[in-house]
């Protein structure tokens, strides 16, 4: 797509990329945009959830649907199994709100919105402004959330042509409350874990999505997301429908500014997709990492979750995690549905001493469900990486089948790669396989690639690239090509 | 959560009363441990290691002291072999012909759950230390019977097999009897030194009731050979740990097991090789055949430790789920440190292939028997490692899968 046309925004914006990654070897979205802010004072109480749903002029259920899931959090413990060690989060001291000043009379086109949160996004590459877009062959439409609050809706016209909604969550509560109702939480339910809770206590912005029946989304959908505030969280919450026989594919992209201090990212996305449809929900996260010796650097603990509700639905997630100081997250699918279909790609990364514990559940009810789990670990520096992942074939999930497999590649011998693989079978008709290898960079590739006079950071960077193929082709072109970028950049310094 | 003290007082009033029994001296490290028990209570479903075997349910039993005869029970001895009787944790002096028991144990720094439990109350047993250079003459069979009393009875025993540098031993532990409302933990240190090698059984073949909770830990030196084999043939609630330490370069752990057979019990083998030096091997290799009401539950985990590098493992397992009420959790885990290091694992769950059994029934041979040849050819993997004849023959004879083709022209 883009080799054919070297003029289109996206060639542009690998190129930024390119060019940021040239320029310096630290982490390229770290800088930090200076707008006045509309901040909540830092600390949690019943008061600011309330405060924080009057700013957005919800509605009584909600409210309660917010308050109900506080309460719940209060009685719950932080969960401590993951593979991971890090100074627990002081959720007095966060800001659980914080919209751009600029902002508060609300955008009303994107003409409106703040230049300087133009130029941040322009920084880190992404195509919102219609016009560009509409001059590239580059055909996505994108939500831009920026800490608390959606900057704007590109495409919206031509998406509504095709009826399909998308918006910021909280204009769907607005427009369309009874499909909110009904969907919101029905997937994560709002004391499904310690860090939903919080999320449905607090959840500022996100993106709201409904493919009706039969529609194949007309182009790929986006969400890029940014922390900019100092001593904020970000608790967006993301809702995707697809009607019967719809396709939507979906992207997601994550980024912070580089702090001293660690701040809190808790999403939750839901996932339905009825008879027949099919949902491919892809993520570039790059959050803030963190310096090399771990200071400052994202939290990031989401619960992300598809529900194939409908016959022959297909739920595929595609992951790409090069950033977040620690990581907590496992995109998973409930396959209800008969023959239906649960996906899960992932590449991580953990670099100096970024730590991971990440994976996927796949709970098989209905019949003939297949799911299929490809995991790529990459561990460096002193980088900690885990997969986790659940496979649960209950008794009535007649015919299941699972394949999984899990590799890691470990480089430098200061990192840790390790794996958990729970399986849990009881339907004497299910097949089930695992496998998993765990390695170095072989020094034999490497010596060839260096023989051919190519740089060791870069024969690394060919041979990790090349690990991680078969979860890069299941990316949409422009997200392979950062993808790929990504991973070079973060793996800056590893070697030598 | 876990089992409150005062859900435990029939375990407090079980330790008042034996305490009491001790000298001051002998009592202090008891209750030390007593207390932790306590503090922590029985492992429940909250901590990852018992996910998926919950034993809070025993924080309400009564379990009182046994008081046991050996009147009546059917004794099984190995032929070639010598021979320690235990019932219900007693020693039993008639059938026994090896010296290798002690009344004492040494009691391990202050544990948690089931292993503080088992060192509050712990008795003596199985106390093989073998010099440098020696070899057992004949291996050793160590029989664990489990008598039901009248009322709920528990016992606690912990054992030491220690061989010095260049030490060769067999062993096999061999648990049976059960039926009634009982609790046996057994605990088994095993120590070997330099290129020592030990060749470890394990066959459990209880009638299914009690709760029978097995520990072996094993801590090898160089260049040693830890031979391991399981079988669980029955059982109510087994429970069994296998954790083994390769604490110096060159030292193997080779460790196989097979469930099978059982038709209404829960079986959780935990096992876990922790690579703490460089060069080791360790290999694991498990085939379950889980049939009727059985409850698995597989837990493998490699751990390679910072600096542990040229480490070589492996692990396989492999599940045939028979029954619609039966249920298999496998979770082959590794954990990882170092770079330079060979670390595969697999784990399968399926079902018997119906091609190859379509093929056996096409060439006459009756469903049943057809299944029965392919379960066994399954279960080979694991059987033939066996390398202890009479040992194998008493197992295969257990199985009830036919050793040899059968064709019955007429079905």
């Amino acid at each position: 797509m883009m080799a054919a046309n070297p003029q289109t925004t996206a060639e542009a914006n690998v190129r930024d990329v390119t060019a940021m990654v040239a320029s310096r070897k630290l982490y390229s979205a770290g800088f930090i945009t200076d707008i006045e802010a509309d901040k909540v004072p830092p600390g949690l109480s019943e008061d600011v959830i309330r405060l924080i749903s009057a700013k957005k002029d919800e509605p009584e259920w909600l409210l309660n649907f917010r308050l109900k899931a506080y309460r719940r959090w209060l009685t719950m413990t932080e969960p401590e199994w993951a593979h991971v060690d890090y100074q627990k989060v002081d959720y007095q001291s966060i800001s659980y709100y914080s919209q751009p000043k600029s902002m508060k009379d609300g955008p009303q086109t994107l003409a409106d919105v703040d230049p300087k949160l133009l130029e941040t996004y322009k920084k880190l590459g992404i195509p919102l402004r219609e016009q560009e877009m509409l001059a590239g062959v580059q055909n996505v439409a994108v939500d831009v959330v920026f800490d608390s609050v959606s900057v704007g809706t590109t495409f919206k016209k031509k998406l509504l042509e095709a009826g399909v909604i998308f918006c910021p969550l909280s204009e769907a509560v607005k427009n369309h409350p009874e499909l909110v109702k009904k969907y919101l939480g029905s997937v994560v339910p709002f004391a499904d874990n310690f860090f939903a809770a919080l999320n449905t206590a607090v959840f500022t912005e996100g993106s709201f999505v409904l493919i009706p029946k039969g529609v194949r989304c007309p182009m790929e959908l986006s969400t890029y997301f940014r922390i900019n505030e100092r001593n904020t969280g970000q608790f967006e919450r993301t809702l995707i429908i697809a009607e019967a026989g719809s396709h939507v594919s979906y992207l997601e992209g994550c980024t912070a500014p580089q702090r001293d201090e660690n701040q809190l990212h808790a999403a939750v996305v839901e996932l339905v997709a009825l008879d027949d449809a099919e949902i491919k929900y892809s993520t570039v996260q790059n959050w803030y990492p963190g310096d090399e010796d771990g200071k400052g650097g994202i939290y990031n603990f989401v619960t992300k979750r598809g529900d194939c509700r409908g016959a022959r639905s297909k739920i595929s997630w595609t992951q790409v995690e090069t950033g977040s100081a620690i990581t907590w997250k496992y995109p998973s699918c409930i396959l209800r549905g008969d023959d239906s279909v649960g996906e899960f790609y992932s590449v991580a990364l953990t670099n100096h001493r970024q730590q991971a514990d990440t994976g996927t559940k796949m709970i098989h009810i209905g019949k003939r469900t297949k799911s299929t789990i490809v995991s790529k670990g990459i561990a460096a520096g002193r980088g900690q990486q885990s997969y986790r992942g659940l496979v649960r074939i209950l008794d009535s999930a007649e015919g299941a089948r699972n394949y999984t497999q899990c590799d890691s590649l470990l480089i430098g011998d200061q990192c840790g790669a390790h794996t958990f693989p729970y399986t849990e079978v009881r339907n004497p008709t299910a097949t089930l396989e695992h496998e998993a290898t765990t390695s170095k960079i072989a020094d034999d590739q490497l010596f060839y690639c260096r023989a051919r006079g190519i740089g060791e950071e870069e024969a690394v960077s060919m041979i990790v690239n090349g690990f991680c193929k078969d979860v890069f082709k299941e990316l949409p072109m422009e997200f392979a090509v950062e993808a790929q970028k990504l991973l070079a950049v973060s793996l800056e310094g590893a070697v030598g | 959560m876990s089992a409150q003290p005062h859900e435990l007082a029939t375990y407090s009033a079980q330790f008042e009363r034996y305490a009491n029994a001790l000298t001051a001296a002998e009592r202090a490290p008891r209750s030390v441990q007593f207390s932790r028990f306590l503090a922590s209570g029985f492992p429940d479903k909250h901590q990852e290691d018992w996910r998926y075997s919950d034993l809070s349910r025993l924080a309400e039993q009564n379990y009182e002291p046994d008081v046991t005869t050996a009147d009546g029970l059917p004794i099984v001895l190995l032929p070639d072999a010598d021979a320690l009787v235990y019932i219900n944790g007693h020693l039993q002096g008639a059938p026994s012909t090896s010296r290798w028991h002690s009344d004492t144990c040494e009691l391990p720094p202050p544990a948690t759950g089931v292993d503080a439990l088992n060192a509050a109350f712990a008795s003596g047993g199985l106390r093989l230390r073998l010099d440098r250079n020696t070899k057992l003459e004949k291996p050793l069979q160590v029989l664990f019977i489990s008598r039901a009393e009248a009322q709920a009875s528990m016992s606690h025993q912990r054992h030491r097999i220690e061989l010095g540098d260049q030490a060769e031993a067999t062993v096999l532990l061999d648990f049976s009897g059960g039926g009634g409302e009982r609790l046996a933990t057994h605990f088994f240190d095993v120590r070997l030194g330099r290129g020592a090698k030990l060749t470890l059984y394990r066959i459990q073949n209880e009638a299914a009731g009690g709760t029978l909770v097995t520990r072996i830990d094993a801590k090898l030196s160089r260049d040693a050979k830890f031979e391991a084999l399981t079988v669980d043939l029955g059982g109510g609630f087994i429970r069994h740990d296998l954790d083994v330490v390769l604490a110096e370069s060159g030292a193997e752990a080779i460790v196989a097991g097979l469930y099978a057979q059982a038709k209404n019990s829960h079986i959780d083998n935990h096992v876990r090789a922790v690579h703490a030096a460089p060069h080791c091997t360790s290999r694991m290799t498990y085939r379950g055949l889980v049939d009727e009401k059985t409850k698995a539950v597989f837990n493998g985990k490699v751990v390679v430790q910072p600096g542990a590098q040229k480490t070589d493992s492996e692990q396989r397992i492999a599940n045939l789920l028979l029954s619609r009420k039966a249920e298999v959790n496998a979770k082959p885990d590794l954990e990882i440190y170092a770079d330079d290091v060979k670390c595969a694992h697999g784990a399968t769950v399926g079902q018997l292939d119906e091609v190859a059994l379509a093929y056996l029934r096409s060439r006459g041979i009756a469903k049943e028997v057809a299944r029965a040849m392919l379960l066994r050819a399954f279960a080979l993997e694991i059987l033939d490692r066996i390398e202890w004849p009479a040992l194998r023959t008493r197992i295969e004879a257990a199985l009830h899968l036919p050793s040899e083709l059968t064709v019955d022209f007429e079905a």
